[in-house]
């Protein structure tokens, strides 16, 4: 049953770590009430999780820390195994692979980035990004010349002989990038890896990584507790609280709709001007409104010094050009400083 | 809120003074019940002063029977053990050939039909000038200064041959032994049950003296140069196998989810992630492979290694005491020049273009080329073999004559001072540790063992002090204890004033540390040479020699710990208008006490290491014993003599660090909330 449209479909699962958590398993399945947990001193990184990412999307795994991003991933990843519940990539369930066909599927269909970057001090840049094919067995003179061609791609040429120490902390991760795409997978895990990076360097390369997946279109798995970074690349996001994911929605769902009070207050700071888009916020149509009209699926941020230039509404279209609302200043300012909406 | 900090250090809760109330009854106790013994001398029965002999299993008659039917008649198949380990022998004797063959001996080959065929070794310069090569690569100009220095100093002392001996007998010792420990690292971490068990096994045989396993190496391999290789390979692997887990454990968990993460079969993961990324730590283990090797071949001289540890040995024996001790600044420069060499390697990170493939592979090539001129060279033109000898001179006779004056001009002083020590201090606590009873003393090593940790620790003291007791060899264990004893605690009186001095100094640190440095890289047996020259025999020498090996650990702990010492305290107690006596007494001593704690069961293990060379010059306890079985080739008394030794150390050194780590739990009270304020 592999379904092409959700490479990653996560069903209820578990991950509890502490003593006798395979046992709790056998007996409580679906998944253990918290008093149970409690009791024994048990701890649940997951809790109960579901949810299904789509193929050629990019999903962001917020929360706080300790919240269980990186377990899931890992999870997912097959690093470590859930407690209860089943993981299924391309519609093959991981708990049924055989360790042949994981390794298989590591070395051709996942890769992963490392928020320490976890690079081979004793290779060189080539020699670490062509590492992967090396592990396959492949001719060092194909693989250098794959490597090179993704030197390139990152921006590192040049660098090619360099090691790792003698890099900055941004090109390093360049180099973690450019070595989890050399198998060309279809699943791309990023486990925060632009957290070790200053600011600068962290907003370059989210404009890279914008810019790889605009033309590799992978299924992206991107983990950060950077709100700004996740609204920048996300196409949903996934809010996650002590194991459990409380909401999975657009950056504006999220701030529209919060699912509860944490969500809402998670929220509170984002710049709504940056995640809401002009549908959310559109007046009625009005005869009033004149000049170039603006898209209805455009952030209000981005047309925010537009519609404050005009004297009057900007008309709103849909995506065939039809008139579907206006855009005045009003709604602009109220949405910048988070009091309509 | 930093004054806190210092009010609870200067006063100790509830904790800690209970403690140490406890401790002085414990103490109170136990010199009442000394006492008693003492007035019920003639009262108690014999057995409670010495096990009696009647009572001792033959321990060693069984093993020695043991180890005679295994090396003499045991069969596995039809093929004696005795055989197998022989073509073993012969087997390993096959590369040590090769490299004894090429820097020093030569070959003889035989063709049948009496055709003969005579190889020259690698003439010197050849070698001296590789080397120099080598060391310009791995450490630059300085490393290749000290190389070419050492070289010289070979050649012109006349130590050529036997230097090339020692360094054969080493860098086999050193491949057998990284191997080894790099594969038993390797599988302990990948089997942590394991590990545990290793870890004891190791602590065996790292204080275990090397004698005592000479004997049931050499039934089985013979005498001479295997069986040395063995037994360094015995004493001188254990931290590259503990140093190899430690670092695996210690990477960073992204590189193992890396090795998983990019498909690597189990072994791929071992060899192409895990060791290389743990590369400086293992290298770190190569150097003390390294260290401990030079040591324990130069002690292996004695069944027949030969090389420098040989000259210094006839030296020592024949009071050619000029020989000995060109030999042993031989040793000396051979340790600094491996040490230094091997740290830089560790430390060495790879840079791009200054040394990409194509350069290293460029020395290479010119190493080879002149290697193999080197060797042509020699067959064609003898004369080129050999350092001309005619540049070859000796202090020898020089020397000799030298530590006679001296001898005789310092007699007063160095007399008064070793006869004085002697009869006021090493006699008296000799005396006094002989006079205790076994049980007396077993009781409080127990009941101290069951306060400092638990259950565990008690009963492995009872069983180990058990054993020394039964095995009859309870007055040797005290004497060799009471020399250990006496030799740390004048190495704490030396060694904690200078480290105080150092840890409150930087500037005087700097020379202190460089020439402890120096002290530690030197192997034990250079201790004894100026030792001998200047104090002849007996427990006074030995002492002094054990005394300044293992100075270099109570200096360096009780520096790391006061300049350990948080800033933040050190302002508290200024701003407290602490005097600079007031705040050493009582807040940078108490808190650097854990560290020092630990600097003394170091000293104690490094004085239970020296001991065991003491021996040879004629100690009287437990070391001596297995001097002694190596010489009657006995088996079964040189093993349960050298467990005596090893048993006793691994007791002090358990029964202190974990005094030390119980210290550091209570001072971490007032340290955590100094740090989170
Ligand atoms: N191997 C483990 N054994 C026991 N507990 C673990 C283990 N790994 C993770 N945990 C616990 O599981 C919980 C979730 O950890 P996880 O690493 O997934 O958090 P995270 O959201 O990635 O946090 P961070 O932002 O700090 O990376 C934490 O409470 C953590 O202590
Ligand atoms: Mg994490």
């Amino acid at each position: 049953m592999t379904d092409p449209t959700f490479p990653i479909r996560c069903r209820n699962l578990w991950k509890i770590y502490g003593p006798g958590a395979a046992a709790l398993a056998a007996t409580h399945a679906p998944g253990p009430d918290p008093e149970t947990l409690a009791s024994r001193g048990l701890l649940a990184a997951l809790r109960d999780v579901t949810l299904d990412i789509g193929k050629g999307e990019v999903f962001v795994i917020m929360g706080l820390s300790g919240s269980g991003k990186s377990t899931l991933v890992r999870c997912m990843t097959g690093l470590v195994p859930p407690t209860m519940g089943d993981l299924l990539i391309d519609g093959e369930n991981l708990r049924d692979m055989s360790p042949d066909r994981l390794i298989e599927i590591r070395r051709h269909k996942i890769s992963m980035v490392f928020q320490d970057f976890a690079l081979l001090p004793h290779l060189t840049v080539l020699g670490n990004i062509a590492f992967p094919l090396k592990v396959q067995g492949i001719d060092r003179e194909s693989r250098e010349r794959r490597a090179a061609e993704l030197v390139e791609l990152v921006g590192l040429a040049g660098r090619e002989s360099h090691f790792p120490h003698e890099l900055s902390g941004g090109q390093q991760q360049r180099v973690g990038i450019a070595r989890s795409l050399i198998t060309n997978p279809e699943i791309w895990f990023l486990d925060e890896p632009f957290s070790a990076l200053d600011p600068l360097i962290r907003h370059e390369m989210q404009d890279e990584l914008m810019r790889l997946q605009a033309t590799l279109n992978k299924t992206v798995v991107f983990i950060t507790h950077d709100f700004d970074e996740a609204i920048r690349i996300a196409d949903r996001i996934a809010i996650m609280r002590g194991g459990r994911v409380v909401q999975v929605d657009t950056p504006e769902g999220l701030v529209l709709a919060p699912a509860d009070d944490y969500v809402a207050a998670f929220t509170r700071k984002i710049p709504r001007h940056r995640v809401l888009r002009v549908a959310s916020v559109l007046g009625p149509v009005s005869a009033g409104a004149t000049g170039d009209p603006v898209r209805n699926t455009a952030l209000v941020g981005d047309v925010a010094a537009r519609v404050l230039a005009a004297d009057a509404p900007l008309p709103v279209v849909d995506g065939g050009g039809t008139i579907v609302g206006s855009l005045d200043r009003q709604s602009v300012i109220g949405t910048v400083f988070g009091v309509n909406a | 809120m930093a004054a806190a900090g210092l009010h609870d250090a200067r006063q100790p809760r509830p904790g800690p003074k209970v403690t140490r109330a406890a401790a002085l009854s414990l103490l109170a106790g136990l010199l009442i019940l000394a006492g008693l013994l003492w007035a019920a001398a003639s009262v108690l029965p014999g057995w409670v002063w010495r096990v009696p002999a009647a009572w001792q299993p033959d321990l060693a008659g069984t093993v020695n029977r043991a180890f005679t039917w295994v090396a003499r008649r045991a069969e596995i198949g039809s093929l004696a053990v005795r055989d197998i380990t022989r073509a073993v022998a012969s087997l390993i004797e096959v590369p040590l050939d090769l490299v004894r063959g090429l820097l020093v001996e030569g070959f003889r080959l035989r063709l049948g039909s009496g055709l003969r065929f005579e190889i020259a070794a690698l003439p010197w310069w050849a070698l001296t000038a590789v080397w120099g090569m080598l060391a310009h690569r791995i450490g630059g100009r300085p490393s290749m200064l000290l190389v070419l220095g050492t070289c010289l100093y070979f050649l012109v002392f006349g130590l050529w041959t036997p230097a090339m001996l020692t360094l054969a007998s080493v860098s086999l010792s050193v491949a057998f032994g990284a191997v080894a420990g790099l594969l038993l690292g390797a599988w302990a971490y990948r089997a942590p049950r394991l590990d545990a068990g290793l870890g004891a096994v190791y602590d065996i045989m790292q204080t275990l003296p090397v004698f005592s396993y000479l004997v049931p190496i050499l039934l089985f391999f013979g005498f001479g140069p295997v069986a040395a290789l063995t037994a360094t390979v015995i004493y001188a692997m254990p931290p590259m196998a503990r140093n190899t887990t430690l670092a695996l454990r210690r990477l960073p968990p992204s590189v193992t989810d890396l090795a998983t993460m990019v498909g690597c079969t189990p072994r791929q993961r071992m060899w192409l992630v895990l060791l290389p990324a743990a590369r400086h730590g293992l290298l770190a283990g190569l150097n003390q492979v390294i260290m401990l090797s030079l040591s324990a071949v130069i002690i292996a001289s004695i069944i027949g290694a030969g090389g420098l540890g040989n000259d210094v040995l006839q030296g020592l024996k024949s009071m050619q005491l000029g020989r000995a001790f060109e030999a042993g600044v031989g040793i000396t420069l051979l340790a600094i020049v491996l040490d230094r060499l091997s740290r830089a390697q560790a430390l060495r990170r790879p840079a791009h273009g200054a040394e990409g493939h194509g350069r290293g592979r460029r020395l290479g090539w010119q190493v080879a080329a002149l290697l193999l001129a080197g060797l042509v060279a020699a067959q064609l033109f003898p004369p080129l073999r050999a350092f001309p000898e005619m540049l070859v001179v000796s202090t020898g006779r020089m020397l000799d004559q030298a530590v006679a004056w001296a001898n005789i001009a310092f007699e007063a002083p160095i007399g008064a001072l070793r006869d004085g020590m002697v009869r006021h201090v090493l006699r008296p606590v000799k005396d006094a540790l002989l006079a205790l009873p076994w049980l007396a003393v077993t009781a409080a090593a127990v009941l101290a063992a069951a306060r400092i940790q638990g259950l565990r620790l008690a009963l492995a003291t009872l069983a180990m002090l058990g054993f020394i007791a039964l095995s009859g060899y309870w007055d040797q264990a005290m004497i060799s204890l009471y020399l250990v004893l006496v030799s740390t605690l004048v190495a704490m009186l030396i060694g904690f004033p200078v480290g105080l001095a150092a840890g409150l100094h930087p500037g005087l640190d700097r020379w202190i540390t460089l020439v402890i440095d120096t002290l530690q890289t030197l192997p034990t047996f250079v201790y004894l040479i100026p030792v001998v020259m200047l104090f002849g025999l007996g427990d006074f020498p030995a002492m002094v020699a054990i005394v300044l090996y293992a100075l270099p650990p109570a200096i360096r702990y009780t520096k790391d710990g006061i300049a350990r010492v948080p800033a933040s305290l050190i302002e508290a107690a200024d701003m407290a208008g602490c005097s600079p006596r007031q705040k050493l007494a009582y807040v940078q001593i108490p808190h650097a006490l854990p560290e020092i704690m630990l600097g003394v069961s170091q000293t104690l293990l490094m004085a239970f290491g020296m001991l065991v060379i003491t021996s040879l010059v004629g100690t009287r306890g437990l070391e001596q014993e297995t001097l002694v079985a190596v010489s009657k080739a006995r088996v079964g008394e040189g093993l349960i003599a050298g467990l005596g030794i090893s048993f006793l150390s691994i007791i002090a050194d358990r029964l202190i660090s974990q005094g030390s780590q119980r210290l550091r739990q209570r001072l971490a009270g007032p340290g955590a909330g100094q740090e989170h304020p």
